[in-house]
């Protein structure tokens, strides 16, 4: 399947950052039909900040504003909800409060404090957008990071994906009054930080990783008692989520919140956990190089509860395949050839990877070794659309509901 | 005192008489009333007959003035004062000749149904209280159909009356109030029926919707204070005929009770504010349609028990009359100040009272609304609270029939309650008491309106507290007592044995001790005060982000969706709600066939053909010569 | 029996330390007035959101910090201590004044500047009371050390 990344405009034309078939290809926009080939071709080209900007007329209509500073969404972005009382009748998100052109701000500067930098635009996907970063310079570089790099930052990628999601769910739960469910998994969602911590002296996964190399490589001693960190919180998980479904309470306030279709789905470009809760089959996961595919977890009915449980099998799965690959790194793991030579100074690169919220791309242009160009295509900002067309119809009650179920940031969407 | 009558009379019609002249006929309708108002003190000891005229033979015309007269014409004329003021100074906006001929004579009217000790005397001041009332409308309105609505259901309550009392003669051989007593069921049924259609309980309301928007303040403000007012006085004038008929009684209680909890409902939901106050009237004779419904049923049930009951339901249905002809005239005045203030022809429009236009209006809609929700100690509380506890008395009744519908009244009346305060706090909390969104009132005369609001917000203050006094004015001093602390005469009992009290005055001592303390801590430890900005996530909140009046009551309009027939209508950029009164179908249909009937037959007579016409009066010519034959 | 949520878990224990120390040097004197309770408002001006996620941490089971009486409130009005988190970013700065303006008396305003070196950035503006100025991303329990410090509290028993 093919999905638009991202539109990017030289002063020519422009080209098309696609991902086809899991792999990252860049088409010259040859102009015809567009938007029919690509449903988000317009959002991407326009990308305005704010998002789904129009107003909703009639009487009693008012326009309630949540935000930018609040105690519940604690981001700095801006809900405008259009309502005649208790309705949601539209809902325009104001993106722009975080904004900080992280992007622009990469210009001029080495790859390697550009990489700091992309660790900067949204931490919780830290690791997410340094690879991809890393990846991208590589390429334009014609750089071949070596086995343990490559292994490495898969596994790292799947720590990431366990503990976005489990904060995922420990909202959703806090959201639906669930106390001792929430406090349950914001304990995992704490040992998951601290398992960062042991495997790269960062909870967040900064800076470990670099261009065609890692900062330092774990220690074997630590691995086991690691990888049994990691066994032990899917254990928990599993048990904590089969009784989480019995709690009907808890299942009706998912059940119907949000719906999107597929084809809604793909108007917007939603990529990740969200779109494969529609139904939707996708090929992300062939963006990374696993050492074994991880198994593509899908579900049909497309509402928020969808969402979570696509994310909680996710969770699952990540932790085995950290296990498994975590007792078997020191097969691959060697010490040294941490040196990468770079072929070349310059050059473009554009790599897509499987961030826990969707497909995260970044082109780069480089040229006598300093960035020349950085464009960030985040999962959150077509989430956001997603977010705005859930919400339409929704009474406020399911407010939390939609928006957390998306895990969406507005430090990503912004950048 | 028949001296102050005939004064009242002259002045009202002299005030109608100089209706060019609209300041001076107002002037003149307000010492027309404060004339009447001083017969009516007078007559509260004293019972005289004040003009007699025999007609016909067993046919008398006679204006007799006795203590339930009085105390009437002392309550509307206490409102028509306040009117004829505001009037006064609104008089200046609106310099319209009609409106002060209107009102000179419909209080005239009023005057006449209050002191008419006969069927035609009364049939005459009803006419005139109508049409000069219909007159009134006629001054401003913009269509013409919805004022002759309201002009049709009067003419259907007095065709009711008329029948009434033609039965009436039938079978007693008189038309004086004095043979009421012998009327018989049908007498009964039909004269109750004239008054109840007056005091605009559902389904006959139907006119409402459509006028109410457009008539100026005053008009509105008579029309839902003292000509329901009338109602309410003509059904207390044939309380001899109702104990007799427990149906009957049970009907109307069921009625009065469904009539309250209807008016309640659509107040919450009503688009244009002006016909808040429209179903409130609605609401409030509802209710005391069902005070006199159950006086009637406890006193004609014939058990000793209950002859307490009979008379406590009876004093609850006067303190209602005071307490809705009070505030429902200080709400009129409050809101049309307000809206004449702010020149806009909505009250929709016109938020923010307190900080737009002036104090005194703004306390004059907080006050009023407040005695609508029965909050202590206002006047309103009282009379609430009185039918209540009434009501929830009926378990006394033997007869199950009888308690079961009591107590169901007693249900829909409390529903009726809540959701009238619902719809009040919209009045208090977005018109009185709101963001006031910059707009600025132009100055108008006011100083007379000041003095009727202020007059009328003391009263029902007053007239809470002071509640012991009132219940002793209007003759019923045995339901007065004592209790543990509070000396007698300051608590109302509402049964013997015990069943529940109130004390407004009590609850006013209290209120304003426990007021004094606090302030006087307060002055002590003045405490610095900053003021801020209110907090609404960091920035400034835009004129499009106030929370709106129809947003509030909408979540209400979803959930009784049912009720009111609530339909959405979205496009891409522009949606509503909208809500129905389903009870105005009849009258809706009713006058569309009418109109119908009468398009179709005056399209097949008056078709313009010559041989049409003259065939047309051949066969009119003909039936009258036939019929004059047979008569012979 | 265990099967049901009030029982679920009771068994376990998860909250670890009894006191939090910090090494953040204050740069005011604090008052006892906050020994019993502490409510804080946080507010993000521009974070990259690993503080959101570790003020999230900090609610965890682990830390429990209601406990102490730390608790985290839902409007400035309430709060004794406002936590800005992140380097500001020029749009917020206004909003960040207007919140200040809402703490009641006697309040703090702690900074944790996550990316000091952040390009075409803005400086703090005036802040009141700043009892405290962090940089990078401090973990829960120095957050949470710091904030006893403020109260002047440090429980001895759980």
């Amino acid at each position: 399947m093919k999905v638009l990344i991202g539109v990017i405009a030289t002063n020519k034309s422009e080209q098309l950052f696609i991902l086809d078939n899991g792999q990252p290809v860049l088409v010259q926009a040859n102009g015809d039909n567009l938007e029919e080939k690509f449903g988000n071709y317009p959002i991407l080209k326009q990308h305005p900040l704010k998002i789904n900007d129009e107003p909703m007329k009639g009487p009693g209509v008012f326009r309630f504003r949540y935000g930018p500073v609040t105690a519940g969404v604690r981001e700095a972005g801006c809900f405008h909800l259009y309502t005649y009382g208790e309705k949601i009748l539209r809902a325009t998100i104001d993106i722009s409060w975080k904004q900080r052109e992280i992007a622009k701000a990469m210009q001029d500067k080495s790859p390697e404090t550009a990489l700091m930098m992309a660790e900067r635009v949204c931490s919780n996907f830290a690791i997410s957008h340094s690879v991809a970063f890393g990846r991208a310079v590589e390429m334009a570089l014609d750089a071949v990071p070596s086995l343990p790099t490559k292994n490495w930052r898969t596994l790292l990628i799947e720590s990431e994906r366990i503990y976005n999601h489990l904060y995922v769910i420990y909202k959703l739960a806090s959201a639906a009054a669930q106390k001792v469910l929430a406090a349950h998994v914001s304990a995992l969602f704490e040992e998951a930080l601290r398992l960062n911590e042991n495997l790269t002296g960062s909870r967040y996964l900064m800076g470990i990783n670099n261009i065609g190399r890692l900062n330092r490589m774990p220690t074997v001693t630590d691995i086991q008692k690691i990888a049994h960190g990691y066994r032990e919180l899917a254990k928990k998980f599993t048990e904590l989520y089969k009784h989480s479904l019995k709690n009907y309470n808890y299942l009706d306030r998912l059940h119907s919140a949000g719906t999107l279709t597929p084809a809604q789905a793909d108007k917007l470009g939603l990529t990740g956990p969200s779109l494969r809760a529609c139904g939707v089959m996708d090929d992300l996961n062939d963006a990374t190089e696993h050492l074994i595919s991880l198994p593509v977890i899908t579900q049909k009915e497309g509402d928020a509860l969808a969402r979570m449980e696509v994310r909680a099998e996710e969770i699952v799965n990540s932790c085995r395949y950290l296990v498994d690959h975590l007792r078997a790194s020191d097969s691959w793991n060697e010490a040294g050839k941490n040196d990468t030579e770079f072929a070349k100074t310059g050059g473009t690169g554009y790599v897509v990877v499987n961030s826990p919220s969707g497909a995260l791309g970044y082109y780069v242009e480089v040229k006598e070794s300093k960035m020349q160009r950085v464009e960030i295509f985040t999962p959150s900002y077509p989430g956001m659309h997603a977010v705005s067309h859930a919400l339409e119809g929704l009474i406020f009650t399911d407010f939390p509901f939609v928006f957390e179920s998306f895990g969406v940031h507005f430090a990503d969407a912004a950048s | 005192m028949k001296f102050l009558f005939i004064a009242a009379i002259l002045l009202f019609v002299s005030g109608a008489v100089l209706s060019s002249k609209t300041r001076l006929s107002y002037l003149f309708s307000f010492l027309g009333s404060v004339s009447a108002f001083l017969t009516g003190c007078f007559a509260l000891t004293q019972t005289q007959v004040l003009w007699s005229f025999p007609l016909l033979q067993h046919v008398e015309l006679s204006l007799y003035i006795d203590h339930l007269s009085a105390i009437f014409i002392i309550i509307a004329a206490i409102s028509w004062m306040a009117l004829a003021l505001y009037s006064i100074d609104y008089s200046k906006l609106y310099p319209k000749k009609r409106l002060p001929l209107g009102f000179n004579l419909s209080l005239l009217g009023m005057l006449l149904i209050l002191t008419a000790h006969d069927g035609i005397t009364l049939l005459m001041g009803w006419e005139i209280m109508t049409i000069f009332a219909f007159l009134m409308m006629q001054g401003t309105g913009k269509s013409f159909e919805h004022s002759y609505r309201f002009l049709a259901f009067g003419e259907l309550s007095t065709i009711s009356l008329l029948i009434g009392f033609a039965a009436l003669y039938s079978t007693v051989g008189s038309l004086s109030f004095d043979a009421l007593h012998n009327g018989s069921f049908f007498v009964l049924v039909l004269l109750s029926l004239g008054f109840i259609i007056k005091m605009d309980i559902v389904p006959f309301h139907g006119w409402m919707r459509g006028i109410y928007g457009e008539i100026p303040d005053n008009t509105a403000a008579l029309l839902s204070a003292p000509v329901t007012l009338m109602g309410v006085y003509g059904l207390e004038r044939i309380i001899p005929l109702l104990p007799n008929n427990q149906l009957w009684d049970i009907i109307i209680i069921l009625l009065g009770a469904f009539s309250a909890f209807w008016g309640g409902l659509q107040a919450a939901a009503v688009d244009k504010i002006r016909l808040l106050p429209a179903y409130s009237t609605i609401e409030n004779n509802g209710i005391i349609l069902t005070a006199i419904g159950f006086y009637a049923l406890a006193e004609g049930s014939g058990i000793q028990g209950l002859h307490y009951l009979a008379t406590f339901a009876m004093a609850a249905s006067i303190i209602l009359v005071i307490s809705h002809t009070f505030s429902k005239t200080l709400l009129f005045m409050s809101i049309g100040h307000a809206k004449e203030a702010y020149n806009v022809h909505t009250i929709d429009q016109a938020r923010g009272v307190w900080s737009g236009v002036g104090r005194i209006p703004a306390i004059g809609i907080v006050i009023s609304a407040l005695s609508f929700s029965a909050f202590p100690p206002l006047i309103g509380y009282a009379g609430e609270w009185m039918i209540l506890e009434t009501l929830f008395q009926s378990y006394r009744f033997p007869s199950v029939a009888l308690a079961f519908s009591s107590a169901l009244a007693g249900i829909l009346i409390a529903l009726a309650i809540g959701l009238i305060s619902f719809a009040m706090i919209k009045l208090i909390g977005y018109t009185a008491l709101g963001y006031d969104h910059g707009r600025k009132s132009r100055p108008i005369p006011n100083r007379l309106m000041h003095i009727a609001e202020i007059s009328l917000e003391s009263l029902i203050v007053l007239g809470g507290i002071g509640l012991p006094l009132i219940i002793m004015f209007i003759g019923f001093p045995q339901l007065l007592t004592g209790l543990l602390a509070i000396p007698a005469p300051l608590v109302l009992a509402s049964g013997i044995p015990a069943f529940g009290v109130i004390s407004p005055t009590f609850i006013g001592i209290i209120m304003i001790v426990l007021l004094i303390i606090p302030v006087l801590l307060f002055m002590k430890n003045k405490k610095k005060v900053r003021k801020v900005e209110s907090w609404n996530g960091g920035i400034k909140l835009e004129d499009a982000e106030f929370f709106t009046a129809p947003a509030y009551s909408q979540i209400l309009e979803h959930i009784l969706r049912g009720f009111y027939r609530t339909r959405e209508k979205k496009s891409k950029t522009r949606s509503s709600i909208s809500v129905e009164d389903i009870l105005i179908w009849p009258s809706e249909a009713i006058t569309r066939m009418v109109r119908k009937t009468g398009e179709r037959l005056s399209w097949i007579l008056m078709n313009g053909k010559i041989s049409a016409y003259v065939a047309y009066i051949l066969v009119l010519f003909i039936t009258v010569f036939i019929i004059g034959m047979l008569v012979r | 029996m265990s099967q049901w949520w009030p029982l679920y878990g009771l068994k376990k224990k998860l909250t670890e330390r009894k006191e939090y120390t910090s090494s953040v040097k204050l740069r005011l004197n604090t008052t006892g007035v906050f020994k019993r309770s502490l409510f804080v408002y946080i507010i993000d001006v521009g974070s990259s959101n690993a503080l959101n996620f570790e003020i999230s941490a900090l609610e965890a089971p682990q830390y429990n910090i209601h406990r102490f009486g730390i608790f985290l409130t839902d409007s400035p009005r309430h709060a004794d201590v406002l936590l800005i988190l992140g380097h500001p970013v020029k749009k917020m700065i206004d909003p960040l004044r207007e919140t200040i303006l809402q703490l009641p008396k006697p309040f703090y305003t702690i900074t944790i500047d996550d990316n000091p070196h952040q390009p075409d950035s803005v400086d703090y503006p005036e802040l009141p009371n700043h009892i405290a100025a962090l940089t990078g991303v401090p973990s829960p329990s120095q957050i949470l050390g710091l904030l006893l410090d403020i109260a002047k509290t440090k429980r001895k028993e759980s």
